[in-house]
């Protein structure tokens, strides 16, 4: 039994408006999907993401893959991540990838990515233990390695992050079936209660399914406009523009804030971690 | 912060640590694919392709490879030697030296039967999904080029094929069935026209 306490702003914030709670020794992060073009709305988005950090200042971000579109020269991945995110890098915000279709399985090797020569890995921040996985390629020895690492992750906080969505409403790509048949049974045996991913070009934040919260962002620098389908599965979506997601975990509580180019709060929240003991009010 | 390593830090693990995770992969395997030879490391019928990728992966740990950096210069001049490498080592090669026409028949029969099961529609859904790209001519010991998808492999496939080493996967491109060396980004073999 879990409390999902949401709360959809009525009037429009500014990004400078941040609506998480900052509380004293949380974890903090941002994540962004599907972004590296190299165009000017990533470049945008990223300026916004550094204004946030201002009121917010997260310590790191999640990438959901698609990190580098396109050609992969030095001069792509300075031009697709390292100089739009340079500030952040400055200001000491460590980038985990995950990779997507569009990557190339050397950006392992690319320190800034934090994957330490690892197509898939996991890192611990605070109580929240992380799993970075290789969608495009879940072989056995992937999943034998998964379960693993979820079974030695103990109570904290586990979460997901990847390139497919198992759940989408998007038109273009739509809900990765094949993988949820692999990857749910995992989740549910081991207590993962949030999962990241991209691949649709559309914010997205599903209702919890079988009680796993399920986000996709995959429009940090790509854009499907207009391309939610109205279905059951989201609880809240935005494809107009380009966005991120910033998340504050503190004991038992996720909060999180999506944030459009323009500095629009498109969706914002809370909820209990699932299989956590309440709080007295 | 407590990093792990992933591929290949599995391997280091005693293997009996691993039973449970190797029953629900079974299971996982026979709700996904029945009849999956999950944890076999080559299943039965593919002759001696897992020895061709040992005499290949002997010739590639002899070259060095790819590390961490902050330069990306380092990583596509490693990744462009390293091709070089290989070339150089294996001048002769040519299509059907890893997939003989042997395990090509037992490779196609597995691609096909997995596109037509109980489960095709859903397979079919995973390789549009990863947005495979058409008329794209490989050749062996050609470059699997810069802009090209890296693609999504159905995962109940590769639950029903041989197992290969870190720095080989298996591809789709196009209707082409592809092995790639993923650091040199090389392709390594191919079956043309495996997937209907």
């Amino acid at each position: 039994m879990f409390l999902i306490c949401l709360s959809r702003p009525s009037a429009p914030l500014s990004a400078q408006d941040s609506t998480l709670p900052l509380k004293s020794g949380s974890v903090r992060f941002a994540v962004i999907g599907d972004m590296g073009t190299g165009d000017p709305p990533q470049y945008q988005i990223a300026q916004r993401m550094l204004e946030f950090h201002q009121k917010f200042p997260f310590t790191f971000a999640i990438m959901l893959g698609d990190n580098i579109y396109g050609g992969k020269t030095p001069a792509d991945l300075q031009k697709k991540f390292e100089i739009p995110y340079k500030p952040l890098l400055d200001a000491g915000v460590q980038f985990y990838a995950s990779l997507g279709n569009h990557d190339d399985t050397n950006e392992r090797f690319y320190k800034f990515f934090n994957m330490n020569g690892q197509q898939y890995y996991s890192f611990k921040k605070g109580n929240v233990h992380f799993f970075a996985l290789d969608s495009d390629y879940l072989d056995p020895k992937q999943l034998v390695w998964l379960e693993k690492e979820l079974a030695n992750a103990g109570t904290d906080w586990k979460i997901c992050f990847f390139h497919h969505p198992l759940y989408s409403s998007g038109a273009f790509h739509g809900s990765s079936t094949e993988l949820r048949t692999i990857l749910e049974p995992l989740f549910l045996k081991y207590g993962v209660q949030v999962v990241f991913a991209g691949h649709e070009h559309v914010y997205e934040r599903l209702k919890p399914q079988k009680g796993i919260y399920y986000f996709t962002e995959g429009a940090s620098g790509e854009l499907r406009y207009g391309n939610l389908r109205k279905t059951d599965l989201t609880a809240a979506g935005y494809d107009k523009d380009r966005s991120f997601l910033t998340v504050e975990i503190s004991g038992d509580d996720l909060s999180f804030q999506a944030i459009s180019r323009t500095g629009v709060t498109v969706d914002s929240g809370s909820f209990h971690r699932p299989g956590a003991e309440q709080h007295a009010p | 912060m407590i990093q792990r390593e992933g591929r290949n830090g599995a391997r280091r693990v005693n293997s009996h640590r691993f039973l449970p995770a190797a029953c629900v992969l079974i299971l996982l395997a026979g709700a996904a694919a029945a009849q999956t030879p999950a944890l076999s490391k080559q299943p039965p019928g593919f002759g001696d392709f897992t020895q061709r990728v040992q005499q290949y992966m002997k010739l590639r740990n002899a070259l060095p490879n790819q590390r961490t950096t902050k330069i990306p210069a380092k990583i596509v001049d490693r990744r462009q030697s390293l091709a070089e490498a290989i070339r150089e080592a294996r001048p002769a090669a040519k299509q059907g030296d890893i997939f003989t026409p042997e395990t090509s028949e037992a490779f196609l029969k597995v691609i096909r039967g997995t596109l037509r099961g109980s489960n095709a529609a859903n397979v079919r859904k995973t390789i549009r999904q990863g947005e495979p790209v058409a008329g794209v001519h490989l050749t062996v010991n050609g470059a699997y080029p810069e802009h090209l998808p890296r693609t999504t492999v159905p995962p109940t496939l590769l639950l029903r094929l041989p197992r290969l080493p870190d720095k080989l996967a298996y591809r789709i491109v196009g209707h082409d069935f592809v092995l790639q060396d993923t650091e040199a980004r090389l392709v390594v073999d191919l079956i043309p026209g495996a997937l209907p």
